[in-house]
């Protein structure tokens, strides 16, 4: 605090300062995000190629189904 | 469509852990992180039965209900997957999810998590088929090579069966049909109560 502020005065040199400042960047925050506000949420969307089904009935699945049956088979 | 499907056998596990090594094996699981594990009841005590439980690839997956990003989809083999770009690690699947399935690595201190890492059905994630980012990220893609989970592929018992839901639930009638008796599948005295008869 300079010399010639009594106590209890504010330092208006001070305040204006941060007040400056903070008018600035508040107006640099809403210039970046005022593109994103437009923006609505979307839901992810996989895409028809990465949800596509993938199992095919191959000589090892049927290997897996054939031996998990053999404990009825053999009564 | 094949309906993707685990069924545990109850009256054949004996809780030998080949399924949760088998897949932190195949799928390169970090540390910390079972995708699968094997869930005891009534240890120690007559009547005692385990079960192998992983994800259960819901068809309404309350884990996809409660994301706060939508980052779960179900691919036409009725797999729930997710996008680990999209997650961000919020732990709402994990508390939705009534098997536990959600996991989350421990990035650091203070409990911070990282993304989710669940059961796949050893069939990858969103990117491409086979690749190495596929398999960094998400772990095996066996379902395009042709083959069924690692897990139910090790049993030994055969005790988990993976496949096409008709195709495994008939195998498991006709081995309750050949045993004599009710279904040994968990769960079903606490859903069906005492109209349905198990042995112990």
């Amino acid at each position: 605090m300079s010399d010639d502020i009594k106590p209890g005065q504010i330092d208006a040199d001070r305040r204006s300062f941060f007040r400056s400042v903070g008018g600035v960047s508040v107006i640099a925050a809403a210039a970046v995000a005022s593109p994103f506000v437009a923006t609505e949420a979307e839901a992810y969307d996989p895409g028809s190629e990465e949800a596509r089904a993938r199992y095919r009935v191959t000589d090892d699945v049927k290997a897996f189904y054939r031996t998990n049956g053999y404990e009825t088979k053999k009564k | 469509m094949a309906r993707m499907k685990f069924l545990c056998d109850a009256d054949r596990c004996i809780k030998c852990n080949a399924c949760v090594t088998a897949c932190k094996n195949e799928n390169e699981v970090p540390w910390g992180i079972n995708r699968r594990r094997v869930v005891t009841i009534n240890d120690g005590k007559p009547g005692e039965r385990s079960v192998s439980m992983a994800c259960m690839h819901c068809t309404d997956a309350p884990c996809a209900s409660v994301c706060p990003v939508n980052c779960f989809y179900t691919t036409a083999d009725a797999v729930v997957l997710h996008s680990k770009e999209l997650c961000i690690g919020c732990g709402y699947c994990f508390y939705a999810c009534p098997f536990g399935a959600p996991q989350y690595p421990r990035t650091g201190n203070f409990g911070s998590r990282g993304k989710m890492d669940k059961c796949t059905y050893c069939s990858g994630g969103p990117e491409a088929d086979l690749t190495v980012k596929e398999y960094e990220m998400y772990g095996a893609n066996r379902l395009a090579e042709g083959k069924l989970p690692l897990c139910a592929e090790m049993c030994s018992t055969k005790s988990l069966l993976a496949g096409d839901g008709d195709v495994i639930a008939g195998i498991y009638k006709e081995r309750v049909m050949t045993r004599g008796y009710g279904s040994g599948a968990w769960g079903w005295k606490t859903a069906y109560g005492e109209a349905i008869a198990i042995s112990t």
